[in-house]
Protein backbone atom coordinates (compact mmCIF):
# COMPACT_ATOMS: atom_id res chain seq x y z
CA UNK A 1 0.00 0.00 0.00
CA UNK A 2 1.22 3.06 -0.78
CA UNK A 3 2.28 6.43 1.33
CA UNK A 4 0.87 9.39 0.01
CA UNK A 5 2.49 12.63 0.74
CA UNK A 6 0.62 15.03 2.74
CA UNK A 7 3.35 17.34 2.52
CA UNK A 8 6.91 17.63 3.39
CA UNK A 9 6.42 16.12 6.73
CA UNK A 10 3.57 14.58 7.19
CA UNK A 11 2.27 10.95 5.16
CA UNK A 12 -0.97 9.20 4.53
CA UNK A 13 -1.25 5.52 4.32
CA UNK A 14 -4.34 3.84 3.66
CA UNK A 15 -4.98 0.34 5.29
CA UNK A 16 -7.06 -2.49 4.64
CA UNK A 17 -8.13 -5.62 6.49
CA UNK A 18 -5.32 -8.37 6.18
CA UNK A 19 -2.83 -5.71 5.35
CA UNK A 20 -0.46 -4.68 8.01
CA UNK A 21 1.79 -1.55 8.15
CA UNK A 22 4.77 -0.94 11.18
CA UNK A 23 5.52 2.49 12.28
CA UNK A 24 7.62 3.75 14.68
CA UNK A 25 5.38 4.09 18.65
CA UNK A 26 3.89 7.34 18.56
CA UNK A 27 4.40 8.89 14.72
CA UNK A 28 0.57 8.37 14.13
CA UNK A 29 -0.92 11.97 13.92
CA UNK A 30 -4.53 11.35 12.84
CA UNK A 31 -6.52 8.84 11.64
CA UNK A 32 -9.58 8.00 10.16
CA UNK A 33 -11.81 4.66 9.92
CA UNK A 34 -11.30 1.93 12.12
CA UNK A 35 -7.76 1.39 12.83
CA UNK A 36 -6.06 -0.07 15.94
CA UNK A 37 -2.42 0.05 16.70
CA UNK A 38 -0.81 -2.55 19.09
CA UNK A 39 2.90 -2.38 20.01
CA UNK A 40 5.35 -4.58 18.69
CA UNK A 41 7.29 -5.91 21.79
CA UNK A 42 9.25 -8.34 18.42
CA UNK A 43 10.17 -4.51 16.86
CA UNK A 44 9.33 -5.93 13.63
CA UNK A 45 8.85 -9.02 11.57
CA UNK A 46 10.67 -12.68 11.99
CA UNK A 47 9.61 -13.66 15.90
CA UNK A 48 11.63 -14.07 18.40
CA UNK A 49 14.99 -14.87 16.96
CA UNK A 50 14.94 -11.95 14.94
CA UNK A 51 14.09 -9.98 18.33
CA UNK A 52 16.96 -10.93 19.67
CA UNK A 53 19.21 -10.19 17.28
CA UNK A 54 17.45 -6.32 16.71
CA UNK A 55 17.92 -5.63 20.30
CA UNK A 56 21.98 -7.48 20.30
CA UNK A 57 22.47 -5.11 17.48
CA UNK A 58 20.45 -2.10 18.56
CA UNK A 59 18.59 -1.55 16.34
CA UNK A 60 15.44 -2.44 17.79
CA UNK A 61 13.06 0.67 17.55
CA UNK A 62 9.83 0.59 19.53
CA UNK A 63 7.24 -0.16 16.51
CA UNK A 64 3.68 -0.61 16.31
CA UNK A 65 1.44 -2.91 14.09
CA UNK A 66 -1.22 -0.91 12.26
CA UNK A 67 -4.10 -2.84 11.01
CA UNK A 68 -7.41 -1.90 10.45
CA UNK A 69 -9.53 -0.25 7.35
CA UNK A 70 -9.13 3.31 7.03
CA UNK A 71 -5.80 6.33 6.22
CA UNK A 72 -4.02 6.86 8.97
CA UNK A 73 -1.54 10.01 8.65
CA UNK A 74 2.17 9.72 10.09
CA UNK A 75 4.52 12.07 10.91
CA UNK A 76 7.90 12.54 13.30
CA UNK A 77 9.43 15.63 15.00
CA UNK A 78 9.14 17.82 12.26
CA UNK A 79 11.46 16.08 10.55
CA UNK A 80 11.15 15.59 6.49
CA UNK A 81 9.97 12.54 5.32
CA UNK A 82 10.99 10.94 1.95
CA UNK A 83 9.05 7.81 0.79
CA UNK A 84 11.11 5.08 -0.91
CA UNK A 85 9.54 2.42 -2.95
CA UNK A 86 10.80 -0.58 -3.45
CA UNK A 87 10.56 -3.17 -6.25
CA UNK A 88 12.23 -6.37 -4.76
CA UNK A 89 15.57 -4.72 -3.69
CA UNK A 90 17.08 -4.04 -0.36
CA UNK A 91 17.05 -0.44 1.28
CA UNK A 92 19.60 0.30 4.48
CA UNK A 93 18.59 2.52 6.47
CA UNK A 94 19.27 3.03 10.14
CA UNK A 95 16.32 1.97 12.29
CA UNK A 96 15.43 5.40 14.06
CA UNK A 97 14.88 6.72 10.93
CA UNK A 98 12.45 4.58 9.80
CA UNK A 99 8.89 6.57 10.34
CA UNK A 100 6.53 3.68 9.03
CA UNK A 101 6.36 0.68 6.02
CA UNK A 102 4.94 -1.76 4.57
CA UNK A 103 3.90 -5.09 6.38
CA UNK A 104 5.21 -6.94 3.02
CA UNK A 105 8.45 -5.79 3.18
CA UNK A 106 10.93 -8.34 5.20
CA UNK A 107 13.08 -6.72 7.42
CA UNK A 108 16.66 -7.95 8.56
CA UNK A 109 19.73 -6.69 10.37
CA UNK A 110 22.95 -5.97 8.66
CA UNK A 111 26.26 -6.40 9.80
CA UNK A 112 28.67 -3.99 8.56
CA UNK A 113 31.46 -5.91 9.23
CA UNK A 114 30.33 -8.15 6.88
CA UNK A 115 30.56 -5.79 4.38
CA UNK A 116 34.23 -4.69 4.53
CA UNK A 117 35.29 -6.58 7.36
CA UNK A 118 37.50 -4.71 9.91
CA UNK A 119 36.97 -1.82 7.37
CA UNK A 120 33.45 -1.83 7.76
CA UNK A 121 33.09 -1.89 11.18
CA UNK A 122 35.54 1.14 11.46
CA UNK A 123 32.45 2.84 8.89
CA UNK A 124 29.71 1.86 10.91
CA UNK A 125 31.80 3.73 13.62
CA UNK A 126 32.82 6.64 12.28
CA UNK A 127 29.44 7.27 10.41
CA UNK A 128 27.83 6.84 13.73
CA UNK A 129 25.83 3.92 11.93
CA UNK A 130 26.73 1.42 14.47
CA UNK A 131 27.88 -1.82 13.84
CA UNK A 132 24.64 -2.64 12.71
CA UNK A 133 22.17 -1.10 10.20
CA UNK A 134 18.46 -2.30 9.39
CA UNK A 135 17.67 -3.75 5.97
CA UNK A 136 14.29 -3.94 4.19
CA UNK A 137 13.87 -6.11 0.98
CA UNK A 138 10.69 -6.75 -0.69
CA UNK A 139 7.96 -4.81 -2.93
CA UNK A 140 6.42 -2.04 -0.95
CA UNK A 141 7.09 1.16 0.52
CA UNK A 142 9.03 2.46 3.22
CA UNK A 143 8.78 6.44 4.52
CA UNK A 144 11.89 7.54 5.96
CA UNK A 145 12.77 10.36 7.94
CA UNK A 146 15.75 13.04 7.45
CA UNK A 147 16.70 16.48 8.71
CA UNK A 148 16.08 19.07 6.22
CA UNK A 149 15.01 17.93 2.67
CA UNK A 150 16.45 15.14 0.93
CA UNK A 151 17.57 14.62 -2.06
CA UNK A 152 18.21 11.17 -4.31
CA UNK A 153 21.71 10.77 -6.59
CA UNK A 154 21.39 7.71 -8.72
CA UNK A 155 24.41 5.68 -8.50
CA UNK A 156 25.64 3.73 -12.17
CA UNK A 157 28.38 1.31 -12.54
CA UNK A 158 32.07 3.58 -13.32
CA UNK A 159 30.18 6.79 -11.37
CA UNK A 160 30.78 6.18 -7.65
CA UNK A 161 28.74 8.91 -5.33
CA UNK A 162 30.41 9.96 -2.49
CA UNK A 163 28.25 11.07 0.59
CA UNK A 164 29.40 12.81 4.11
CA UNK A 165 28.79 10.12 6.45
CA UNK A 166 26.85 13.08 8.79
CA UNK A 167 24.76 13.39 5.56
CA UNK A 168 23.61 10.14 4.59
CA UNK A 169 20.32 8.76 5.28
CA UNK A 170 19.63 5.58 3.31
CA UNK A 171 20.37 3.86 0.23
CA UNK A 172 19.04 0.97 -1.76
CA UNK A 173 19.90 -1.14 -4.70
CA UNK A 174 23.17 -3.01 -5.21
CA UNK A 175 25.40 -0.77 -3.65
CA UNK A 176 28.87 -1.55 -2.09
CA UNK A 177 30.20 1.31 0.25
CA UNK A 178 33.45 2.08 1.50
CA UNK A 179 34.69 4.48 4.12
CA UNK A 180 37.03 6.63 1.75
CA UNK A 181 39.59 8.84 3.74
CA UNK A 182 41.22 11.90 2.49
CA UNK A 183 43.25 12.21 5.93
CA UNK A 184 46.21 14.67 5.50
CA UNK A 185 48.53 16.25 7.32
CA UNK A 186 46.38 19.40 7.29
CA UNK A 187 43.77 16.75 9.31
CA UNK A 188 46.72 16.03 11.66
CA UNK A 189 47.74 19.28 12.92
CA UNK A 190 44.29 20.27 13.13
CA UNK A 191 44.00 22.14 9.68
CA UNK A 192 41.60 20.07 7.76
CA UNK A 193 38.64 20.89 5.56
CA UNK A 194 35.96 19.00 7.49
CA UNK A 195 35.73 16.48 4.71
CA UNK A 196 38.28 14.06 5.69
CA UNK A 197 35.96 11.08 5.72
CA UNK A 198 33.31 10.22 3.26
CA UNK A 199 31.31 7.32 2.32
CA UNK A 200 31.92 5.85 -1.10
CA UNK A 201 28.93 3.99 -3.01
CA UNK A 202 29.32 2.14 -5.66
CA UNK A 203 27.45 -0.35 -8.02
CA UNK A 204 23.44 0.48 -9.45
CA UNK A 205 20.94 2.10 -7.18
CA UNK A 206 20.60 5.14 -4.97
CA UNK A 207 21.91 6.92 -2.46
CA UNK A 208 19.51 9.18 -0.23
CA UNK A 209 21.33 12.35 1.15
CA UNK A 210 20.02 15.02 3.40
CA UNK A 211 20.31 18.92 3.25
CA UNK A 212 21.53 18.87 7.03
CA UNK A 213 24.66 17.47 8.77
CA UNK A 214 22.70 16.54 11.78
CA UNK A 215 21.28 13.40 12.87
CA UNK A 216 18.23 13.26 13.69
CA UNK B 1 21.04 33.61 -14.32
CA UNK B 2 21.22 30.07 -14.94
CA UNK B 3 19.34 28.20 -11.90
CA UNK B 4 16.64 25.50 -11.97
CA UNK B 5 14.30 25.14 -9.55
CA UNK B 6 14.04 21.95 -10.23
CA UNK B 7 11.81 20.23 -7.90
CA UNK B 8 10.19 20.33 -4.95
CA UNK B 9 12.87 18.69 -2.34
CA UNK B 10 10.94 15.59 -0.61
CA UNK B 11 10.03 14.40 -3.68
CA UNK B 12 11.57 11.74 -5.41
CA UNK B 13 13.60 11.74 -9.03
CA UNK B 14 15.40 9.25 -10.40
CA UNK B 15 15.81 10.77 -13.32
CA UNK B 16 17.25 14.25 -11.80
CA UNK B 17 20.93 13.75 -14.14
CA UNK B 18 18.60 13.60 -17.26
CA UNK B 19 16.48 16.15 -16.42
CA UNK B 20 19.45 18.76 -15.53
CA UNK B 21 22.10 17.78 -18.08
CA UNK B 22 21.11 19.36 -21.69
CA UNK B 23 19.24 22.34 -19.65
CA UNK B 24 22.52 23.94 -17.91
CA UNK B 25 24.05 26.16 -20.75
CA UNK B 26 27.59 27.03 -20.98
CA UNK B 27 28.62 29.97 -21.80
CA UNK B 28 31.74 29.84 -19.52
CA UNK B 29 33.19 26.33 -19.42
CA UNK B 30 35.97 26.97 -17.15
CA UNK B 31 33.43 28.58 -14.11
CA UNK B 32 32.10 26.78 -11.76
CA UNK B 33 28.13 26.44 -12.67
CA UNK B 34 25.88 26.79 -9.33
CA UNK B 35 22.49 25.45 -9.41
CA UNK B 36 20.04 24.77 -6.51
CA UNK B 37 18.03 21.14 -6.42
CA UNK B 38 15.32 21.96 -4.23
CA UNK B 39 15.95 24.81 -2.02
CA UNK B 40 18.38 23.63 0.74
CA UNK B 41 20.90 21.72 -1.63
CA UNK B 42 23.17 23.92 -3.66
CA UNK B 43 24.76 21.77 -6.32
CA UNK B 44 28.09 22.81 -8.14
CA UNK B 45 29.03 21.37 -11.25
CA UNK B 46 32.97 21.89 -11.98
CA UNK B 47 35.40 21.27 -14.60
CA UNK B 48 39.00 21.40 -12.93
CA UNK B 49 38.39 25.04 -11.42
CA UNK B 50 37.26 25.81 -7.67
CA UNK B 51 34.96 27.07 -5.50
CA UNK B 52 35.30 28.26 -1.67
CA UNK B 53 32.58 26.72 0.39
CA UNK B 54 32.45 26.72 4.40
CA UNK B 55 34.35 24.41 5.90
CA UNK B 56 32.27 20.81 5.92
CA UNK B 57 29.28 22.33 4.01
CA UNK B 58 29.99 19.38 1.48
CA UNK B 59 27.39 16.69 1.62
CA UNK B 60 28.11 14.19 -1.72
CA UNK B 61 29.76 14.70 -4.50
CA UNK B 62 30.25 12.75 -7.94
CA UNK B 63 33.79 12.68 -9.52
CA UNK B 64 36.77 13.76 -8.42
CA UNK B 65 37.02 16.06 -5.62
CA UNK B 66 39.83 17.70 -3.18
CA UNK B 67 39.19 19.82 -0.37
CA UNK B 68 41.69 21.70 1.02
CA UNK B 69 41.53 24.28 4.02
CA UNK B 70 42.34 27.79 3.31
CA UNK B 71 44.15 29.47 6.16
CA UNK B 72 42.09 32.34 7.50
CA UNK B 73 39.92 32.47 4.48
CA UNK B 74 42.31 31.97 1.96
CA UNK B 75 43.12 36.13 1.99
CA UNK B 76 46.84 35.87 3.02
CA UNK B 77 48.05 36.54 6.17
CA UNK B 78 46.87 40.01 6.49
CA UNK B 79 43.30 38.89 6.08
CA UNK B 80 43.91 36.74 8.13
CA UNK B 81 45.10 38.61 10.78
CA UNK B 82 41.86 40.96 9.83
CA UNK B 83 39.73 38.43 10.29
CA UNK B 84 40.94 37.15 13.76
CA UNK B 85 40.97 41.09 14.93
CA UNK B 86 37.33 41.60 13.65
CA UNK B 87 35.84 38.68 14.82
CA UNK B 88 34.61 38.01 10.70
CA UNK B 89 36.28 34.48 11.03
CA UNK B 90 35.13 31.90 8.88
CA UNK B 91 36.43 28.48 7.97
CA UNK B 92 36.80 28.12 4.40
CA UNK B 93 37.74 25.23 2.19
CA UNK B 94 38.47 25.09 -1.58
CA UNK B 95 37.24 22.56 -3.16
CA UNK B 96 38.69 21.58 -6.43
CA UNK B 97 38.06 18.88 -9.02
CA UNK B 98 35.82 17.65 -11.57
CA UNK B 99 32.27 16.37 -11.63
CA UNK B 100 29.29 17.78 -9.26
CA UNK B 101 29.41 18.71 -5.91
CA UNK B 102 26.46 19.13 -3.35
CA UNK B 103 26.38 21.55 -0.39
CA UNK B 104 24.56 21.87 2.27
CA UNK B 105 24.26 23.34 6.00
CA UNK B 106 21.70 22.31 9.01
CA UNK B 107 18.91 22.66 6.30
CA UNK B 108 19.37 26.31 6.17
CA UNK B 109 17.33 27.64 2.70
CA UNK B 110 19.89 28.90 -0.28
CA UNK B 111 20.37 31.71 -2.24
CA UNK B 112 22.16 32.23 -5.10
CA UNK B 113 23.34 36.10 -6.07
CA UNK B 114 25.34 36.81 -9.47
CA UNK B 115 27.55 39.48 -8.77
CA UNK B 116 28.96 41.07 -11.97
CA UNK B 117 31.76 43.09 -10.86
CA UNK B 118 29.98 44.85 -7.93
CA UNK B 119 29.92 43.97 -4.31
CA UNK B 120 27.85 42.05 -2.00
CA UNK B 121 28.23 42.88 2.07
CA UNK B 122 27.26 39.34 3.40
CA UNK B 123 27.78 38.00 7.17
CA UNK B 124 30.39 35.54 7.50
CA UNK B 125 28.72 33.08 8.99
CA UNK B 126 25.83 33.08 6.04
CA UNK B 127 28.31 33.07 3.37
CA UNK B 128 28.02 28.86 2.23
CA UNK B 129 29.61 28.78 -1.25
CA UNK B 130 31.56 31.81 -3.13
CA UNK B 131 32.99 31.35 -6.85
CA UNK B 132 36.67 30.24 -7.02
CA UNK B 133 37.70 34.23 -8.79
CA UNK B 134 35.50 36.12 -6.13
CA UNK B 135 37.59 38.30 -3.71
CA UNK B 136 36.82 38.58 0.10
CA UNK B 137 37.54 41.13 2.50
CA UNK B 138 35.63 42.40 5.44
CA UNK B 139 34.65 46.01 6.05
CA UNK B 140 33.54 48.14 9.20
CA UNK B 141 30.03 48.46 9.47
CA UNK B 142 29.98 50.46 12.52
CA UNK B 143 27.21 51.10 14.89
CA UNK B 144 24.93 48.50 13.00
CA UNK B 145 26.61 45.76 13.63
CA UNK B 146 26.53 45.69 17.64
CA UNK B 147 23.17 46.36 17.03
CA UNK B 148 22.85 42.91 14.89
CA UNK B 149 24.87 41.06 17.35
CA UNK B 150 27.42 39.91 14.76
CA UNK B 151 29.90 42.44 15.49
CA UNK B 152 31.38 45.46 14.21
CA UNK B 153 32.66 43.76 10.88
CA UNK B 154 30.82 42.53 7.62
CA UNK B 155 32.27 40.27 5.34
CA UNK B 156 32.23 41.72 1.48
CA UNK B 157 32.52 39.76 -1.59
CA UNK B 158 33.40 41.54 -4.93
CA UNK B 159 34.25 40.58 -8.60
CA UNK B 160 32.52 38.34 -10.76
CA UNK B 161 31.01 35.37 -10.33
CA UNK B 162 27.56 33.63 -8.21
CA UNK B 163 27.99 33.64 -4.55
CA UNK B 164 25.60 30.87 -2.16
CA UNK B 165 24.06 32.40 1.04
CA UNK B 166 22.38 30.93 3.34
CA UNK B 167 19.18 32.22 5.43
CA UNK B 168 17.20 30.96 8.19
CA UNK B 169 13.84 30.47 5.77
CA UNK B 170 13.51 31.48 2.37
CA UNK B 171 14.93 35.33 2.01
CA UNK B 172 13.15 37.98 0.33
CA UNK B 173 14.90 40.68 -1.99
CA UNK B 174 13.62 44.35 -1.35
CA UNK B 175 15.15 46.72 -3.89
CA UNK B 176 15.89 50.40 -2.34
CA UNK B 177 15.53 53.55 -4.76
CA UNK B 178 16.73 56.96 -3.85
CA UNK B 179 12.53 57.81 -3.63
CA UNK B 180 12.08 54.73 -0.95
CA UNK B 181 14.61 53.49 1.56
CA UNK B 182 14.33 50.58 3.77
CA UNK B 183 14.39 50.34 7.34
CA UNK B 184 15.06 46.69 8.31
CA UNK B 185 15.34 44.97 11.57
CA UNK B 186 18.89 43.71 12.60
CA UNK B 187 18.17 40.43 13.23
CA UNK B 188 16.73 39.37 9.72
CA UNK B 189 18.90 41.39 7.67
CA UNK B 190 20.98 38.93 5.95
CA UNK B 191 22.78 40.91 3.20
CA UNK B 192 23.12 43.33 0.81
CA UNK B 193 24.43 45.05 -2.77
CA UNK B 194 24.56 47.61 -4.62
CA UNK B 195 25.64 51.33 -3.93
CA UNK B 196 23.51 52.16 -0.06
CA UNK B 197 24.17 53.60 2.67
CA UNK B 198 22.77 52.67 5.94
CA UNK B 199 22.41 53.61 9.22
CA UNK B 200 21.27 52.93 12.51
CA UNK B 201 17.54 53.81 13.20
CA UNK B 202 16.68 54.40 16.93
CA UNK B 203 13.08 53.82 18.62
CA UNK B 204 14.24 54.12 21.88
CA UNK B 205 11.89 56.30 23.72
CA UNK B 206 11.02 56.53 27.70
CA UNK B 207 8.47 53.83 27.56
CA UNK B 208 11.23 51.40 26.61
CA UNK B 209 13.00 52.35 29.76
CA UNK B 210 9.93 51.37 31.48
CA UNK B 211 9.65 48.01 30.04
CA UNK B 212 6.94 48.97 27.55
CA UNK B 213 9.13 48.61 24.41
CA UNK B 214 7.37 47.17 20.98
CA UNK B 215 10.56 45.00 20.49
CA UNK B 216 11.64 47.01 18.06
CA UNK B 217 13.86 49.63 19.10
CA UNK B 218 16.47 49.54 16.37
CA UNK B 219 16.21 49.59 12.59
CA UNK B 220 19.19 49.62 9.83
CA UNK B 221 18.34 52.36 7.04
CA UNK B 222 19.15 51.74 3.65
CA UNK B 223 19.07 54.36 1.59
CA UNK B 224 20.18 54.92 -2.14
CA UNK B 225 20.42 52.45 -4.94
CA UNK B 226 20.46 48.79 -4.56
CA UNK B 227 19.35 45.33 -3.22
CA UNK B 228 18.54 43.86 0.61
CA UNK B 229 18.22 40.66 1.31
CA UNK B 230 15.81 39.65 4.45
CA UNK B 231 15.34 36.15 6.17
CA UNK B 232 11.88 35.49 8.08
CA UNK B 233 13.79 34.87 11.00
CA UNK B 234 15.45 36.73 13.51
CA UNK B 235 18.51 36.26 15.27
CA UNK B 236 18.73 37.36 18.67
CA UNK B 237 20.29 40.87 18.88
CA UNK B 238 20.75 43.44 21.48
CA UNK B 239 17.86 45.82 20.52
CA UNK B 240 15.82 42.93 19.81
CA UNK B 241 14.92 42.57 23.53
CA UNK B 242 13.86 46.46 23.83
Amino acid sequence: MPFREVNSKMVEAAVSPGQKLFSQRGAMLAYRGDVSFTPNIQGGQGGVMSMIGRRVAGEATPLMTVEGSGTVMFGHGGHHIQVIQLSGDTLCVEADRLLAFDGTLTQGTLFLGAQGGVMGMVRGQVTGQGLFTTTLKGHGAVAVMAHGGVIELPITPGRPVHVDPQAYVAHHGDVRNKLSTALGWRDMVGRGSGEAFQLELSGSGAVYVQASEEKL
Amino acid sequence: MAVHFAKPLSGSGSSLRTLFRPRVCRYLPSVAMFRLQGSKVLAVDMTGDSVKAKNGSMVAYEGQMAFKKMTGGGEGLRGMVTRRLTGEQMTVMEVRGQGTCYFADRASEINLVRLTGDTLHVEAGNLLCTDGGLRTGTTFTGLRGASQGTGLFTTTVEGTGQVAMMSDGPAVVLRVTPQYPLSVDPGAYIAHQGNLRQDLQSGVTFRTFLGEGGGEAFQIRFEGDGLVYVQPSERTTAGGDL
